[in-house]
């Protein structure tokens, strides 16, 4: 006979089964009695309690205030024209759901522009973000020896100013007398001050980088700090020049964690208004957050870009998940 | 049906209870038109919502509850709430409660207030009206005093949220320019004192162009569209103000328009700005970046140029002197008010700090400090180019400045500026509203 206990399946000679059935009672005790000589023993919502507060602070958090956004979407206006939440989905319009369609595709789709440029914002960004973080993470995990904890708490350091802070004190350094002006005339880059923080698109790609690339890197060197040394040296063995065990060995094997990286710092960076709010505040530079920031004070308009926004991120979450689970799977 | 907001809520409800057949609660009404807000709304408020609020909002007849008052179509507004009985002390050793714009009152003298009448202070601050308005509505915040702007006025009043004034205790209201004693869009000052006045012009840096060359122009706004002053031209995040300058730039001079081909022609302009000159937005550009050299040019209220000195690189006569600000009587110009709210906890303290800002020598002290004109009929406008204020005084590591820089005489807000012709920025239409905004919108989206 084969009985499931506590979730472990276990094989009870049949001389040791009673003569009767056992009664329920009977039955837990037995289970019970198993358990203890295993060890201690919890009852069965013990440890799914455990949950609680996670999923407490997932309703509180996330659940709740995700609904307000959604009963605002599809919300309406008060007195003061501001958007009022509409908690009952049976009185929900898509009214404002079309306005914004129509700025996106209609006759006159002002938003497009504002779209198409945090695409390519956010994806230059996220480019320059993986190629110079790799090759920090990439140096750090193989070749920093004792100057790992060092560049460890370097690349940490930054987290302990607010973003806010940090892009504030860009202001400075690339103001026109500033540091960044001043070294690059020093170093005969440039020979006039260059107007950074005059609505440049360059300032604030730069700013995405500086802001979120922390983020690529921290992802990439726990990653690669654990590809066995003995990988690469089998690719050498092969005959594989150390540029081939790169592009053959290690950059395969980093896969998980550039798809992670790249979702970690793309995903905020979508979102982002704070960094064209202080170093552009140009309408030319203004991103899909600005409109958002902009608009969601004023009419349920801001809540739907919200959401359509996040309906757009799912795409490259739901590939990343996808990818991670794969790599899982084949390991 | 067409009912003003000034009618009281009452009215709006009769309007609400017209249209849906059925009885409207005041904390219905508080629900659906001010209650709850983006906000996160009380537990309450959730539990409340059992009605479509469509029905009772702005998209429904609540909007038509929120009329407009002109100058030659001045409005009283309705009694809601009881004003406080004559007579009453302050309360002791309070905290009053001061919801107000950032850097707008020199902290100095409500210090000197705050000794006054034994009491504390503490200082909340907002960054524009959508902001301060979303606050109160959450019904979060008591606030004692609270500057709104005079568009928002007539709402504040139906929605309950402020308390009506009792005059014996403001004497000193006697004191503003006769015309703001009762003003077009609170007539009898029930709940409003005026606090400052100003105009919307340009601001220049003198080291780049000269006075003559903008007061020579055939049209000075239209030197924010030139490209020569590429990356240099700022104007406000403040969709009224800064499509109304385009309107104006564009010889429309209706800066309260409706009228879609106008707006559309704003709208272009707007556009027109970014590809000439990539203009930027912001609300501090003027009296904060443009005498630091990040502008040349900015779309600015008097008030905030007049300021500009205090923010100089370094406090030299030569650097105050690169600060120049142009106005010819054509743009808007405007009043900031003061008001007590309905349910702060020191509503006498509240009193008696409008009648202490509505003192002359108080008014013209903070005026020295915050660059906005008080509408004091003692105050010799001719002489404010020629004295200096307290602030400047007392300020002994920077040159003496006078209340407004004599190289910078359109600064000063002139009184006949706000007769029955007065060109003033106006409560727009539900649907006025919303076509201002898509051109804000556009313009934003770049």
């Amino acid at each position: 006979m084969e009985r499931r206990v506590g979730g472990v399946q276990r094989r009870v000679s049949d001389a040791a089964a009673p003569i009767s059935e056992p009664s329920r009672r009977e039955r837990r005790r037995t289970e019970r009695d198993l358990q203890r000589s295993q060890g201690a023993w919890y009852p069965r919502w013990f440890w799914p309690t455990f949950a609680i507060p996670g999923i407490g602070w997932l309703l509180l958090f996330f659940v709740l205030p995700f609904y307000t956004i959604i009963a605002v979407a599809f919300g309406t206006i008060d007195l003061f024209r501001k958007p009022v939440p509409i908690w009952q989905p049976w009185y929900w319009t898509v009214k404002y759901f079309g306005d914004v369609g129509t700025t996106l595709f209609g006759d006159n789709a002002y938003l497009q522009p504002t779209v198409l440029r945090t695409f390519v914002y956010v994806g230059l960004a996220s480019a320059i973000c993986l190629v110079a973080g790799y090759a920090v993470a990439y140096y750090t995990a193989r070749y920093a020896g004792k100057y790992r904890t060092l560049i460890l708490i370097a690349l940490i350091s930054p987290f302990w100013i607010s973003y806010l802070m940090r892009m504030v004190a860009w202001q400075n350094l690339l103001a026109g007398d500033g540091y960044v002006n001043v070294i690059l005339q020093k170093l005969q880059v440039i020979s006039d001050p260059y107007p950074w923080l005059e609505g440049k698109s360059a300032t604030v790609i730069l700013g995405l980088v500086y802001g979120y690339i922390p983020y690529m890197i921290l992802p990439l060197f726990g990653f690669l700090d654990r590809i066995q040394t003995s990988l690469l040296e089998a690719g050498r063995d092969l005959g594989a020049s150390p540029g081939r065990t790169f592009w053959r060995v290690t950059l395969p094997l980093s896969k998980p964690a550039i798809y992670a990286g790249l979702v970690i710092v793309s995903l905020p960076m979508f979102g982002d208004y704070y960094t064209n709010n202080l170093l552009s505040t140009s309408p030319r530079t203004s991103m899909i957050g600005n409109i958002i920031d902009s608009t969601v004070r004023e009419s349920p308009r801001g809540s739907v870009l919200v959401l359509m926004l996040m309906v757009l991120l799912i795409v490259p979450m739901l590939y990343y998940l996808r990818s991670t689970i794969n790599a899982q799977e084949s390991r | 049906m067409q009912r003003h907001p000034r009618e009281g809520w009452k009215a709006a409800r009769q309007i609400m209870e017209a249209r849906t057949g059925r009885r409207v609660s005041r904390r219905d009404f508080l629900r659906t038109s001010a209650g709850a807000g983006i906000a996160l709304p009380s537990l309450a408020a959730i539990m409340a919502a059992c009605t479509n609020p469509r029905e009772t909002g702005a998209e429904g007849s609540g909007a038509a509850a929120i009329g407009n008052a002109t100058p030659d179509n001045p409005r009283t507004l309705p009694v809601v709430g009881e004003p406080i009985a004559d007579g009453l002390e302050s309360e002791k050793g309070a905290t009053l409660q001061i919801y107000n714009w950032d850097a707008y009152m020199w902290r100095k003298v409500i210090e000197e207030f705050c000794a006054e009448e034994d009491c504390d202070y503490e200082w909340t601050t907002f960054n524009n009206m959508e902001e301060a308005v979303t606050k109160i509505q959450s019904g979060q915040f008591n606030f004692d005093v609270f500057f709104p702007t005079y568009d928002v006025l007539g709402k504040l009043v139906v929605g309950e949220f402020l308390r009506p004034l009792n005059k014996s205790y403001i004497p000193n209201l006697s004191n503003v320019w006769e015309e703001m004693q009762s003003p077009f869009y609170d007539v009898g000052s029930q709940y409003s004192v005026p606090y400052v006045v100003y105009s919307t012009g340009i601001s220049y840096r003198r080291d780049i162009i000269s006075d003559e060359e903008i007061h020579n122009a055939d049209n000075p706004r239209a030197m924010l569209w030139d490209p020569q002053y590429n990356g240099k031209v700022g104007v406000y995040d403040s969709s009224r103000d800064t499509i109304a300058f385009a309107l104006q730039y564009l010889g429309i001079d209706d800066i309260n328009t409706e009228d879609e081909a106008e707006l559309q022609k704003a709208s272009d302009a707007l556009q027109e700005l970014s590809d000439l000159v990539n203009a930027r937005v912001s609300i501090n550009g003027s009296y904060a970046r443009l005498p630091k050299g990040d502008f040349t040019l900015h779309e600015s209220w008097s008030g905030d140029i007049n300021a500009g000195w205090g923010y100089v690189p370094e406090y030299t006569q030569e650097n105050f002197e690169t600060l120049g600000y142009w106005y010819d009587g054509t743009g808007p110009v405007d009043n900031d008010l003061i008001t007590v709210g309905a349910k702060g906890e020191n509503p006498v303290l509240a009193h008696k700090f409008l009648n202490f800002f509505l003192d002359y020598q108080h008014a013209m002290d903070n005026y020295s400090w915050n660059g906005y004109q008080p509408p004091q009929t003692q105050a010799d406008i001719d002489s404010l180019t020629k004295t200096e204020g307290r602030y400047s005084a007392e300020a002994k590591w920077a040159p003496p400045v006078t209340y407004v820089p004599e190289w910078m005489p359109d600064a000063v807000v002139q009184r006949e500026w706000f007769g029955s012709d007065a060109v003033r920025l106006l409560e727009l239409t539900p649907e006025g509203d919303e076509k201002w905004n898509a051109v804000w919108e556009e313009f934003n989206a770049g």
